[in-house]
């Protein structure tokens, strides 16, 4: 059963990890991605994207590993234990197809959450026992006429006798026609504010007729597959205990739990950036110019190197936030924000990059490679889902005065008492307390100790490099970076009033994403510190300095390539991992691909 | 705005209303005398994340601690003078 996980030159502890053994399971099921034979192979998924439906014996398949059971809390009869888990679980499916992906996952676990957080001891049992038993929730929260601000919401539930009446629409929802019960962000109140709104629990099954249309299905450019929906009420009355929570405080709790999904969305996303590096650097070896393979070229091969890179970036920060979940909570307001950010942004940038690479396939809908202009049309979709990136940096930017002061500078004074993340929040396979939602919190009130962690380990870094050479380039970008945190908070603490509120203009937008920038160099920096000796590439200074090259590249003027021998050793590792089958991330763990190398499908 | 201020005779009604009409006149970069006391916050064009941050510069001015939803269950000036004065003489 482990020989999936233990190819590699990684050894995961799988025996003692039951999350592992499931992603195992999972990766297994779905199969060899390259056999056209395969019913879960990409030439059916591809089949099934290019007939706008989802893909019916993935569907089947996922129904059968119970894939429902993973959203629910392990304390309320569900396998949900662990957020990082969780999203390298995701990460498997979402490598294969986002579709299925969004459309059989994770809309119901987003809709789970409100429920688990702040649902009756009822609510929450039916929930659970609604999708452990394969069963659909969904979360209506969007309505097109209003975007991402929430707090506009119009769709209306008035107080009516024995419970309320729903008047309104909501669009854009996955699975909303054809699930059994709907998470409804509905106005109970007419008045301006942040209470005016109520989280309803309604039975779609239950609804009276007449009263509720829900048959109405959006065309999309990516995920073609889903069933966004819609649904319109007229006049329909659903009983009391509907209520979900407080009435009025369904965006406290939404303010809160997004905190969940926005840490565990990018470690999911991640799977499709390994899923379109794959296809190039497979055709990259093929495809052959001036002698020899594409991917000898240097320029070729260092956009395969930096997407690898990048890569690693991503699964660091989103390994990290999640686990910050557990161990850092009170902190998660401002750097899920920053996660889902920075994230989805590196790998949108690296699948125009790939695509200009790949060429006329990029964009072709058929023949070999074609797994990459579908995932380049869902990754768009896939990462605007959820949350902007606007929404997530105007999250940010009224909390930096008070990060810079509360947080970065005692961390740059290296006072005593500052703040600084524990060593376990950067050990991937150490176990994590369970996920308390009450102690989610709406603002940090300027605690950060992740960024916190930076200028001490630069410090130690200057003093390892004296004798370890092979630090002191990582040692230097260090202290390139503690810098840069102190300009940040220079600059944070001078902001003028209206660059602390949510009409800040560009010059504080720019300081976020600088920001998260650096939250990215303290976890790749963390992340490499902890590494230990069970993966012998994690614990090599080469990822992590050509990781903190690649961010200072981004941060500013500093545009250094990497040099060539850290590409071609980059290089070797990735085209390594192509050969054995091994997941581009920072687990290195098996693929259920066989017949390696592959060009791709024909379809 | 980062000296707390010890809770004294000084925080009177008066006192808590001028310095929050100050302060929300700050974010607005207004004259705090064009501010109304008994308007919304959301209002005044002060949106949910921002009512979050006033909070913030209440607990450091006052140096009392506050729930950060404080200025969305007491939505106006008037009504946050109230609940602060009873939080500060309690």
């Amino acid at each position: 059963m482990t020989d999936l996980l233990t190819t590699g030159a990684t050894r995961l502890p799988v025996e003692s990890d039951a999350a592992l053994e499931r992603i195992h399971r999972l990766e297994s099921l779905l199969g060899d991605p390259d056999d056209p034979d395969n019913p879960l192979g990409l030439r059916a998924v591809l089949d099934a994207d290019e007939r706008g439906e989802l893909l019916p014996e993935g569907e089947r398949a996922l129904a059968r590993f119970g894939l429902g059971a993973e959203f629910v809390p392990a304390a309320l009869g569900g396998r949900f234990e662990r957020a990082d888990r969780f999203a390298l679980l995701m990460r498997s499916l979402f490598r294969r197809d986002c579709s299925l992906g969004i459309g059989h996952g994770i809309t119901s676990f987003i809709a789970g959450l409100p429920v688990w957080a702040d649902g009756s001891a009822e609510q929450r049992r039916r929930v659970a026992e609604l999708l452990c038993g394969g069963g659909r929730v969904v979360a209506a929260y969007t309505e097109l006429d209003h975007g991402s601000d929430f707090a506009r919401v119009s769709l209306a539930a008035r107080p009516a006798p024995g419970g309320y009446l729903l008047d309104g629409g909501k669009q854009l929802v996955n699975n909303i026609g054809r699930a059994e019960a709907a998470v409804l962000f509905a106005r109970t109140d007419d008045r301006p504010g942040s209470r005016g709104h109520s989280h309803l629990l309604i039975d779609l099954e239950g609804l009276p007729t007449g009263r509720a249309g829900r048959s109405y299905r959006y065309a999309t450019s990516g995920v073609r597959g889903c069933l966004l929906g819609g649904i319109g009420f007229e006049d329909c009355p659903v009983p009391a205990d509907t209520l979900l929570g407080q009435e009025g405080g369904a965006m406290e709790t939404v303010l809160k739990v997004f905190q969940v999904t926005r840490c565990v969305l990018p470690g999911v996303v991640v799977g499709v950036g390994d899923t379109q590096l794959r296809t190039v650097l497979a055709f990259a070896g093929e495809r052959r110019l001036y002698g020899g393979p594409v991917s000898a070229l240097p320029l070729s091969r260092s956009v395969l190197t930096d997407a690898f890179v990048d890569l690693l970036i991503c699964d660091a920060l989103s390994m990290v936030a999640a686990r910050s979940l557990h161990l850092l909570p009170e902190e998660a307001s401002v750097r899920s924000a920053a996660v889902k950010y920075l994230v989805p942004k590196l790998l949108q940038d690296n699948s125009y990059r790939l695509g200009v690479l790949l060429g006329a396939r990029s964009y072709v809908r058929q023949g070999p490679y074609a797994g990459f202009q579908k995932a380049a049309r869902d990754l768009p979709v896939v990462a605007l889902a959820h949350a902007s990136e606007a929404v997530c940096l105007s999250n940010i930017v009224p909390q930096l005065p008070r990060l810079a002061e509360r947080a970065w500078r005692p961390a740059l004074d290296r006072a005593r008492d500052a703040p600084a993340a524990p060593e376990t929040l950067f050990r991937l396979h150490d176990p994590l307390p369970e996920l308390d939602f009450s102690r989610l919190e709406l603002t940090t009130h300027g605690a950060d100790s992740l960024t916190g962690v930076l200028p001490a380990l630069a410090d130690e870094l200057a003093r390892e490099a004296a004798h370890r050479p092979e630090v002191a380039e990582l040692a230097a970008l260090a202290a390139a970076f503690t810098d840069e945190l102190a300009d940040l908070a220079r600059r944070a603490g001078s902001l003028s009033p209206r660059d602390r509120t949510l009409v800040a203009g560009r010059p504080a937008f720019l300081l976020a994403e600088r920001y998260a920038l650096l939250l990215a160099v303290a976890a790749c920096l963390g992340v490499w510190r902890a590494a230990g000796t069970r993966d012998p590439f994690l614990a090599d200074p080469l990822w992590a300095t050509a990781a903190l090259r690649r961010l200072a590249e981004r941060l500013g003027p500093r545009r250094d390539p990497q040099p060539e021998p850290v590409v071609e050793a980059l290089f070797e590792e990735l085209d390594g991992r192509r050969r054995d089958a091994l997941t581009f991330d920072l687990f290195r763990t098996g693929l259920a691909t066989r017949a390696v190398p592959a060009k791709g499908v024909d379809r | 705005m980062t000296e707390a201020t010890v809770p004294s005779a000084a925080t009177s009604s008066e006192a808590i209303r001028g310095w929050l009409l100050d302060r929300v006149a700050y974010y607005l970069e207004c004259p705090s005398a064009e501010v109304d006391a008994g308007v919304q916050l959301a209002e005044l064009g002060l949106d949910s994340v921002y009512a979050l941050n006033l909070c913030g510069d209440v607990e450091d001015h006052f140096g009392l601690a506050v729930e950060p939803t404080m200025a969305w269950d007491h939505p106006t000036i008037e009504a946050m003078t109230a609940y602060l004065a009873a939080e500060l003489a309690a």
